[in-house]
């Protein structure tokens, strides 16, 4: 009996504003606010409100048969408390069904994993204790910062006590076999892998509105007898998407909302199909074959690789930079300085540094806050640059303190 | 974009009219230059006859088939078929005076009715004939209305002559001849735009030029502006419907750069054009007493001359930067070129730029480059630094970032140079051909295999 498994992304980084080289030394404050709650307000009309209010309709519709599952990063939870409580409330709301699961992720949908393991760690605490406050749920399934994944990566989720791990299903790594089983991560006991069928997924999240595809426009039934041929061949869907898809690159004009709202009852249609959190996927299937991924894969960009962040110098110096700061910042024991370096961390600041001109370029371009990956570059580093010189100042003060007390001691 | 090749076969390739005004070897600013390589280009698609006020007769162009004014004699027009009309154009004299880069415009219109009475056009008797004979000093000096007029009224009856399936015309100054040549045969005018009086003069510059502009591209069929920078002025400025806009950016010759040992310890931030409102050069001074606040090590170039070298130079020494701020005067191509191989930063502030070649060349020589948004080249270098001219500060911010990260000069050095493949005449020349295609000014191209 297949089941069905519906992974939302929920996501929006504290972006940074056009912090120029004079700004040096002056301004502390990094974040581009009026961008930021600009955004979040827009996507909370257009999507988070809208989509969370049918999603809730369709799991009373179904009377629990419908479920899904999120995962938002820590970043977008508090920009939410800020300026959005309603949004976060609706989100809190669907958490009461039973019918709605919650991930694991890194708190500032970073690249810490690649960097630090520490640092990792940190931010996985931080965001599960974010979750387990507003949604009262202790995640059990971790999903990485745009599914980058390999095979250390399992391991590692897997000695933090987690039984699943969400991954993209990637076509040089499968060769023949089909993503929807259940896999086991090369080189751990016990954690079960699910992976993206990313055709399907694309479906949905890119090609919906695309009119020069043969299948546009695609209605709800066309799709569900897509979804019923994995009967026979499959145990498990994995439909990974951003949540924004819906109402936000997919307009409301679409015919979105509609398709969404007749989704669960075409594809249950079908008796032998289900829908299932991803936990509950994972306590049900048993995993069916290795997935051995040994260097990093995503679900960004056509490379499915770490290209979207760091394929060019900028995107490596610029991390690199960031986080070799790590022993620093923590030694000052300064909350706020010590969050202000998680939110340099975001991913997404790196993917505005992209300059894959001729290939994704223009998908790494629709989401930039910037006129080119370079003022993206130039931006941040400036920022960084302040950020450097606050840690110092900030080190230098407990550290003239210690050495004091330490003269006194010998004397 | 795909380039045409194989070619086309001479025989059913279209039959082009060209009209230029500067032509190598009498090159004047990038215009002539500009001209000669795309009928370069598009002579190896199509047949191309170009008719220019003069040229010299022993520049020969492969493929293409330039008339000079200059060079016609009563012989080759008795030849041709319709010698009567052509007895006006016997021997032309030319003798070479100062070139100015462009024309300064004179108050209101002049006088200059459309006959051949003209100062331009000198009676010689020759035996026991007498001949009008076409004869300017320079091809901007004087009585440019009447130059283009008379160069207008000569090229329409040349073209009775020659067979061709469209007209193409470059700037202003073929304009009359191209409506001339539209109006007595019938045959579509296609006005490729390099540059406009809006740009030289600004948008309040609505002088005889620009209404010579606006008439001839309100006749022509097609116009070609070098950028859609230039097309955005065609309809702003002009009032020109934009369905009958077909962007052609310039191309480059290659060339083969090397690097200079540097003179200076410090860095050297280049710039190269003329001095003259257009390009922008009293932003330059501005953008470098911003950067010199914060960075000392910083030197600043200036090659090329203009009206504006005086106030430059007295603006500078007034900031208290003259001693980072160094104006060259006019220089050669060889002297430019040696300053590219020791730039670390190439600056293009101008005001209205409707290709912009000199950031291209620039490229070429693996500078990273900063440019004002409105220039065409910001277009097609996708590898650029780019701000609005009047932004002083993101100007500036640019260059300290270039020259205090290497990361970052680099990776705009390494982009540029990929965009350098999309840039190229032979390119150009396809999209000019496609533009003929799109307008139906020709049949469909038939493309050999």
């Amino acid at each position: 009996m297949p089941s069905v498994c519906f992974y939302f992304q929920v996501h929006q980084p504290f972006r940074i504003k056009r912090y120029s080289f004079f700004d040096i030394g002056k301004d502390h404050f990094y974040e581009d606010d009026e961008k930021n709650r600009w955004i979040l307000d827009k996507v909370s009309e257009k999507c988070y409100l809208k989509t969370n209010r049918k999603i809730l309709e369709l799991i009373n519709r179904h009377k629990g048969k419908f479920k899904v599952s999120y995962s938002i990063s820590g970043v977008a939870i508090e920009q939410m408390e800020i300026h959005r409580p309603d949004v976060l409330q609706s989100f809190i709301d669907l958490s009461k069904t039973g019918c709605v699961e919650f991930l694991s992720e890194t708190y500032y949908h970073s690249l810490s994993f690649i960097y630090s393991k520490d640092e990792f760690k940190r931010q996985v605490e931080l965001h599960k204790a974010k979750i387990k406050q507003y949604f009262d749920q202790t995640p059990k399934v971790f999903r990485n910062t745009e599914l980058i994944y390999n095979n250390e990566l399992a391991s590692y989720i897997e000695n933090l006590g987690y039984k699943g791990i969400l991954c993209e299903g990637v076509d040089r790594i499968l060769g023949e076999r089909t993503p929807n089983f259940l896999y086991k991560p090369a080189g751990t006991l016990k954690i079960k892998a699910m992976l993206k069928n990313y055709s399907l997924s694309d479906d949905i999240a890119f090609r919906f509105s695309d009119r020069n595809w043969a299948e546009w426009p695609l209605n709800a039934d066309t799709y569900a007898s897509w979804v019923h041929k994995i009967a026979g061949n499959g145990e498990v869907l994995n439909l990974f998407m951003d949540y924004e898809t819906f109402g936000e690159h997919q307009w409301e004009e679409t015919g979105i909302f509609d398709f969404l709202d007749h989704l669960p009852k075409a594809i249950m249609t079908h008796p032998d199909f289900d829908f299932k959190m991803v936990s509950e996927a994972i306590d049900t299937f048993k995993t069916r074959d290795i997935y051995d991924v040994p260097e990093f894969i995503s679900w960004a960009d056509a490379e499915r690789d770490l290209s979207a962040w760091l394929s060019n110098p900028m995107e490596q110096e610029a991390a690199k930079r960031i986080y070799k700061l790590e022993e620093k910042v923590l030694a000052t024991g300064n909350k706020d300085l010590i969050d202000v370096w998680g939110k340099l961390q975001t991913s997404d600041h790196f993917y505005y540094m992209c300059t894959k001109f001729w290939s994704d370029g223009d998908v790494h371009k629709y989401f930039s806050p910037y006129d080119s990956p370079y003022d993206a570059y130039i931006y941040y580093m400036n920022a960084l640059a302040d950020f450097e010189t606050t840690i110092e100042d900030a080190q230098a003060k407990p550290a003239v303190k210690k050495r004091v007390v330490k003269k006194k001691a010998t004397v | 974009m795909p380039v045409l090749d194989p070619v086309i076969t001479k025989k059913n390739a279209p039959k082009v009219l060209m009209l230029g005004w500067e032509f190598p070897p009498v090159i004047n600013g990038g215009l002539g230059v500009a001209c000669h390589d795309l009928c370069i280009a598009l002579a190896k698609h199509a047949n191309v006859t170009m008719i220019i006020p003069k040229s010299n007769p022993d520049f020969v162009v492969k493929n293409l088939d330039l008339i000079g004014l200059n060079t016609i004699d009563a012989k080759t027009l008795r030849n041709i078929g319709h010698a009567d009309s052509y007895k006006k154009i016997k021997n032309v004299h030319f003798i070479l005076s100062d070139l100015n880069p462009y024309y300064n415009q004179p108050n209101g219109y002049g006088s200059h009715a459309l006959n051949m009475e003209s100062q331009y056009i000198k009676k010689v008797q020759i035996g026991n004939d007498s001949f009008d004979i076409f004869h300017i000093d320079d091809l901007y000096g004087g009585d440019v209305i009447e130059k283009v007029t008379v160069f207008g009224q000569l090229a329409a009856k040349l073209a009775h002559s020659l067979d061709f399936d469209i007209i193409h015309a470059h700037d202003w100054m073929t304009m009359i001849a191209g409506m001339e040549i539209k109006r007595q045969t019938g045959k579509p005018l296609v006005v490729h735009i390099h540059s406009l009086e809006i740009d030289r003069g600004g948008i309040h510059s609505k002088g005889w030029v620009y209404q010579i502009e606006k008439k001839g591209m309100e006749d022509a069929d097609v116009l070609m502006p070098v950028s859609d920078f230039t097309g955005n002025i065609i309809r702003e400025h002009y009032h020109i419907p934009g369905h009958k806009i077909h962007t052609v950016h310039n191309g480059i010759r290659p060339v083969t750069p090397f690097k200079s040992e540097k003179l200076l310890k410090e860095k050297m931030v280049l710039f190269v054009g003329r001095l003259t409102r257009q390009k922008g050069p009293e932003y330059f001074v501005e953008i470098a007493e911003r950067v010199l606040q914060f960075n000392k090590d910083v030197r600043f170039v200036m090659a090329g001359t203009g009206e504006y070298f005086n106030q430059l130079l007295i603006k500078a020494a007034q900031k208290g930067i003259a001693h980072r701020f160094h104006l060259t005067g006019f220089l050669n191509l060889e002297k430019v070129r040696t300053l590219l191989s020791m730039a670390d930063v190439y600056i293009m502030p101008s005001v209205s730029e409707p290709f912009g070649l000199s950031a291209v060349e620039a490229v070429q020589f693996g500078i990273p480059v900063v440019i004002s948004k409105q220039s065409g080249v910001s277009e097609v270098l996708k590898g650029a630094l780019k701000f609005d001219y009047w932004d002083i500060d993101r100007a500036a911010e640019y260059i300290l970032s270039l020259v205090g990260n290497d990361v970052l000069a680099e990776k705009v050095r390494e982009d540029a140079f990929v965009d350098l493949e999309h840039i190229s005449w032979d390119i150009a020349a396809s999209r000019v051909l496609e533009g003929y295609q799109k307008y139906e000014l020709i049949p469909e191209l038939t493309i050999n295999n």
